[in-house]
């Protein structure tokens, strides 16, 4: 009994274990034959007029709260650095647990100055040139006021930018102000190069390296024996700029820049426009005023967000950061920006997102990182002005039965 | 809001490049899907020869006339299939359980019984590669549309034994079921696209009836005959309905045991489907035609295996598909042969039974191989 049951049992099994249940999807077919009766459609819609508002707001991340410094030379942005040093300290402390102070000994022995470059162009050998500004310069001064003190007589030093690596180089200590003269350092800092050219510097915000002063001091007697390098940062670090942004021109859009700017779109859509299954491609396109200004050679990122809430400048954005749009763009760049905005027009289209306003915010990835900045015409901006061109797969019509 | 230039619908540039489709059969995206065959193990052997008798297929009411007492049976059928398109051969493999059922007498005469099979089966899938212009610039593209489902057929059935001679069978069939559909189109992975997805549920509802009548003239002879009236198949999914007209279903039947040991059975099968030709013309489909199906088999139980009889079978069967291929007609054939080996002291069956085939639509033509193991309790 036993015997007949258990090898039927097995071919059972065996027949179980060759077949599977799994279907094996390996065998040509024809069509139409042997096909489905509809095909999936593809079709293309250019929308002129999907801007239905539209404004620019600038001051996201100010001037003083950018990653970095730039100095530039460039025909279309001008910039010298500023910089104000804290006085050197009048003492050290020795040993912490006798709260054995030292004096220092004025003038120090040497200064170095460190800077971290950020971004350099190699091709045209800039060199930086120091400039000894006011100890209390007026921070919130232009560039074009700024230029009095970029004279040749107010030169402390001259350095050239490597072409790797961060800038370390001994500077004169007669740019320290005596302690009974404040003993504030104030530099101005501009870049001369073969041609017009660019660069940024860390500015020590936002968690970037600071500029330096390295100071290399030894005691006042009777303890002139004991030496010690006190660094200070400077508590101000910023740069003036020309032109110096603003509010957007009429007509205009700004994006980008610093301080840095955003754009807010209001889109007026088909429902064809808002399907969250049927959109395969959706591009903004924004028509350049004028060619993309940025660090030469340098690209960046436009982004596109969609928003939670529309509060105008303060909207608030759409948390999740998968449902964005993005284009690359490049210096000198001119003609159109094109942002792929295909996911947060599907989010839009979706249940979890139909209640979001139609309302995109345009910003420069990592805004303060880079002074790139993209102007773009407006719905005013006629033949220039944004338009959204929609790629789609037609529903799908399956045929009953 | 303003339209520029409409809407474009985007060319097909190139001549379709390469085809793959995976289904029950490959012929199962046609018409209403591919058309199953409600029968056991035991009558795959014989080519279905048998199973308007056969108490474990779901041909005729009257067939549960041959359990006495309580019974249960279910079928698994593994199936390897190769197609020939002209364009190439490729191998498929699938696995399905095709029926099961229970059966209890009431009283020395009347039997009821519950079964359900495959009416309908809707599994398949195609895939083909394309090239689009959807910009001014081509982008290769891979369609994909797959349906998983099918309709089954859930028998309530009683059967009477009316004298030693005479049965009758009544049965009440549900069909029910869904199918989900999806189509996909996939871009490159560096393509500026993304992937397009939608998915669709069809439910299908219906109700029919079946007669059943065997009679035995004489000894050792019996006939059989049943007639099964469908009303209309109902089919609706979110964006669409439809109510296709399903046939009349007839068999005739003899089953002749010839010698000691030795049965022989035919099953005769005739299915209006043209009544359903205009639904489905109107739906979009090719239509559909009336098919007829003859299965012959033989049961030979002499040899002993393990110390008990062992029933070897053998048969064959020819049958007309409804569903067109194009303008094509389908139909199937296959040559069958299988083994019984009882268990648990007579109180089950387990039966073996492998079958090949083809089927062939102009210039399609697929040949399978399907191995049926079913296993039948009557404790």
């Amino acid at each position: 009994m036993a015997r007949t049951f258990v090898w039927p049992s097995l071919l059972f099994a065996a027949l179980v274990a060759v077949t599977g249940c799994a279907e094996k999807i390996t065998t040509p077919g024809r069509c139409p034959a042997l096909c489905s009766n509809n095909d999936v459609q593809l079709a293309d819609t250019l929308l002129t007029t999907a801007d239905s508002a539209d404004a620019t707001a600038r001051g996201y991340v100010l001037m003083n709260e950018a990653t970095f410094l730039a100095a530039s030379s460039l025909d279309s942005l001008r910039s010298v650095v500023l910089l104000r040093f804290s006085p050197l300290d009048s003492f050290w402390v020795q040993s912490a647990t006798a709260a054995d102070t030292v004096l220092v000994a004025s003038p120090p022995d040497s200064v170095l100055c460190v800077l971290q470059v950020g971004f350099r162009d190699t091709t045209v050998h800039p060199r930086l040139v120091f400039y000894r500004l006011p100890a209390r310069f007026d921070t919130t001064m232009t560039y074009a006021q700024a230029q009095a003190f970029f004279a040749d007589s107010l030169v402390v030093d001259t350095a050239a930018v490597p072409d790797t690596g961060n800038m370390t180089f001994r500077m004169p200590t007669t740019l320290v102000a005596a302690p009974a003269d404040s003993g504030v350092v104030s530099l101005g800092i501009k870049v001369i190069a073969d041609a017009p050219t660019a660069v940024g510097l860390a500015s020590g915000h936002s968690g970037s390296t600071s500029p330096a002063l390295s100071y290399f001091v030894h005691g006042q007697a009777p303890r002139d024996t004991l030496k010690r390098s006190l660094s200070v940062a400077p508590t101000f670090a910023a740069f003036a700029q020309a032109p110096a942004p603003g509010a957007a021109p009429p007509g205009e859009l700004a994006i980008g820049g610093v301080p840095s700017a955003h754009t807010i779109l209001h889109l007026a859509l088909p429902k064809v426009a808002v399907d969250s299954a049927g959109i395969v491609r959706a591009t903004l396109i924004l028509t350049l005023v004028r060619p993309v200004v940025a660090f030469p050679h340098d690209s960046f990122y436009v982004q596109a967000y969609a928003l939670l809430r529309d509060h105008g400048p303060k909207s608030v954005l759409y948390p999740d950061t998968s449902v964005t749009g993005v284009a690359k763009v490049n210096d000198g760049q001119a003609g159109t920006v094109q942002v792929d905005i295909a996911r947060i027009l599907r989010l839009w289209g979706r249940t979890a997102g139909d209640s979001l306003p139609h309302v995109i915010e345009l910003v420069v990835y990592g805004e303060g990182n880079h002074f790139g900045e993209v102007d773009v015409k407006g719905r005013s901006g006629g033949v220039g002005a944004p338009q959204l061109r929609v790629t789609y797969v037609k529903r799908y019509e399956y045929g009953v039965p | 809001m303003r339209y520029c230039a409409g809407l474009l619908i985007v060319a097909v540039v190139a001549a379709r490049a390469s085809d793959l489709v995976a289904q029950e059969s490959v012929f199962g995206i046609r018409g209403l899907g591919f058309l199953d065959r409600p029968v056991s193990a035991r009558s795959a052997g014989m080519g279905g020869g048998e199973a308007i008798f056969d108490g474990s297929s779901a041909l005729s009411p009257a067939s549960l006339a041959a359990w006495h007492g309580l019974a249960g049976w279910a079928v698994a059928a593994g199936s390897q299939r190769s197609v020939d398109v002209g364009t190439g051969t490729t191998s498929l493999t699938s696995m399905r359980f095709p029926i099961f059922g229970f059966a209890a007498s009431i009283g020395s005469r009347l039997v009821v019984g519950i079964s359900a099979s495959d009416y309908l089966n809707r599994n398949w899938d195609v895939q083909r590669t394309d090239t689009v212009t959807p910009r001014d610039s081509a982008v290769p593209v891979t369609d994909r549309t797959r349906s998983i489902g099918g309709v089954t057929d859930i028998r309530f059935a009683a059967a009477y034994r009316v004298s030693s001679r005479i049965a009758l069978g009544v049965g009440l069939h549900v069909l029910s079921g869904a199918a989900t559909t999806a189509v996909e189109r996939d871009f490159p992975n560096d393509s500026a696209y993304s992937t397009f997805a939608q998915v669709s549920e069809t439910d299908y509802h219906g109700l029919g009836v079946s007669l059943g009548l065997f009679v035995t003239p004489v000894p050792r002879v019996l006939f059989g005959a049943s007639a099964r009236f469908n009303g209309r198949l109902s089919a609706q999914n979110p964006s669409a309905s439809a109510r296709v007209r399903l046939p009349t279903e007839l068999g005739v039947g003899i089953y002749l045991a010839a010698l000691d040991g030795v049965t022989v059975a035919s099953t005769v099968t005739h299915a209006n489907w043209s009544v359903a030709a205009a639904d489905l013309q109107a739906a979009g489909q090719a239509p559909s035609r009336d098919v007829w199906g003859v299965a012959i088999g033989v049961d030979v139980a002499l040899l002993k295996m393990f110390g008990q009889v062992t029933p070897v079978r053998a048969g064959y069967r020819w049958r007309q598909l409804p569903f067109l291929v194009g303008t094509d007609a389908l139909s199937e054939h296959g040559i069958s042969g299988g083994i019984s080996f009882g268990m648990a002291g007579g109180r089950a069956n387990l039966d073996v039974a492998l079958e090949g085939g083809s089927r062939t639509a102009g210039a399609l033509t697929e040949r399978f191989t399907t191995m049926l193991v079913g296993i039948s309790i009557f404790p």
